[in-house]
């Protein structure tokens, strides 16, 4: 699968694109950072566009990758999302990394839901998981948000890392889990919950 | 953006690296054969590298050219060429031989129709050949291909020897 043939996924406040050599400046800014401590890094410069090389690469091995996410108004890059399968993987992994100075705005909820929903119903994955550092706390809460589950009898990485499985694409159909998801990205989309009417009592 | 994906010389037809070429470029990385490109890499570090080599190709608009052997079987025996990735001080022509891949000159043959597409095709104002001082084999490539080393220009890492290639006009 060539470069160009990444497929764009929106959503209410997110487009989500193949990862772009323009977009490799913010890539850089987060991998050399602490914030990627839980995802191998910090990484040296050259290390982190290898790594920014292999994104764009593993679309073309399998088919599938992370994806960028931009803000839909502005064009700026949030961080990643996707789905990931290097080698030694032993399952199919739905990932994300959010860029330090964006998180807490739900980005990561709205572009990964989004990402499995499109390999669910396009790519007909029956589901997947999340390799997760135990120590990575904002991801944890993420992969439950999600509906994630602990999965101890699936095989991890290398033994240093927590298997979350992803509800099946059965289980989250018409869900309430899914109408959850709905509306706590809805909440970050309009966090002021406004009242219409009165209270009739 | 990726435009001549394809050089055709003597015995060779160079074409760039592609998923099918996993296989032999793991068991190349995996082996003693990287201890001059990167060490010896594990099965992780192999795929990542494998990745990036892709990935230089749709970010730089070329790459690593896999070396097959023309009216042959397509199998990958080396990678050569342009290798460019951010934070590298020049504009370099690398070459990675498999197993299998040597003793037959290929790695020369390629390398002078990779460099000679890089001048032409890409408009590359000069190339260097980065090279660890303890690879013999490599630097008598680089002479042979008439590279002289430079003593004045830097390598990515502490150490490199620097092999600057000669101009098309001189080569």
């Amino acid at each position: 699968m060539g470069h160009r043939d990444i497929p764009e996924l929106e959503t209410p406040r997110l487009i989500l694109r193949g990862p772009q050599p323009d977009d490799y400046p913010n890539f850089k800014a987060t991998f050399t950072s602490y914030r990627a401590r839980f995802m191998g890094g910090p990484l040296n410069a050259y290390e982190t566009w290898m790594l920014y090389a292999a994104e764009i690469g593993h679309w073309e091995i399998r088919g599938f990758g992370m994806w960028m996410i931009h803000d839909k108004v502005t064009g700026e890059t949030l961080g990643m999302a996707g789905g990931w399968q290097p080698a030694k993987w032993p399952e199919r992994e739905i990932a994300w990394i959010i860029w330090p100075e964006k998180a807490g705005k739900g980005y990561a909820l709205e572009a990964t839901n989004e990402a499995r929903r499109f390999f669910y119903d396009k790519r007909g994955w029956d589901g997947a998981v999340s390799y997760i550092d135990p120590k990575n706390l904002d991801s944890i809460r993420l992969a439950e948000r999600l509906g994630a589950k602990i999965d101890k009898s699936a095989a991890s990485i290398d033994g240093s890392d927590v298997v979350y499985r992803h509800p099946s694409p059965k289980d989250l159909r018409n869900s309430q889990l899914a109408d959850g998801i709905a509306l706590e990205i809805q909440h970050y989309i309009d966090p002021v919950y406004k009242v219409k009417g009165w209270a009739i009592d | 953006m990726i435009a001549d994906r394809q050089i055709s010389t003597a015995r060779l037809t160079l074409r760039p690296i592609a998923p099918g070429d996993w296989e032999p470029f793991r068991a190349c990385a995996m082996s003693d054969r990287f201890a001059y490109i990167s060490g010896k890499q594990d099965l992780a570090g192999a795929w990542r590298a494998f990745a990036a080599e892709l990935g230089h190709w749709q970010m730089m608009g070329f790459g690593m050219w896999a070396v097959t052997e023309s009216g042959g079987d397509d199998i990958c025996l080396g990678i050569v060429g342009p290798w460019y990735p951010a934070h590298w001080p020049e504009t370099e022509i690398g070459w990675i031989m498999f197993e299998g891949g040597e003793g037959k000159g290929y790695a020369f043959e390629a390398a002078e129709a990779a460099r000679a597409h890089a001048f032409a095709v890409l408009g590359w104002d000069t190339a260097v050949s980065y090279i660890d001082p303890a690879n013999a084999r490599s630097i008598k490539l680089a002479e042979k291909l008439g590279a002289r080393l430079d003593p004045a220009a830097k390598g990515p890492s502490q150490g490199d020897l620097v092999y600057r290639h000669p101009l098309p006009e001189a080569a």
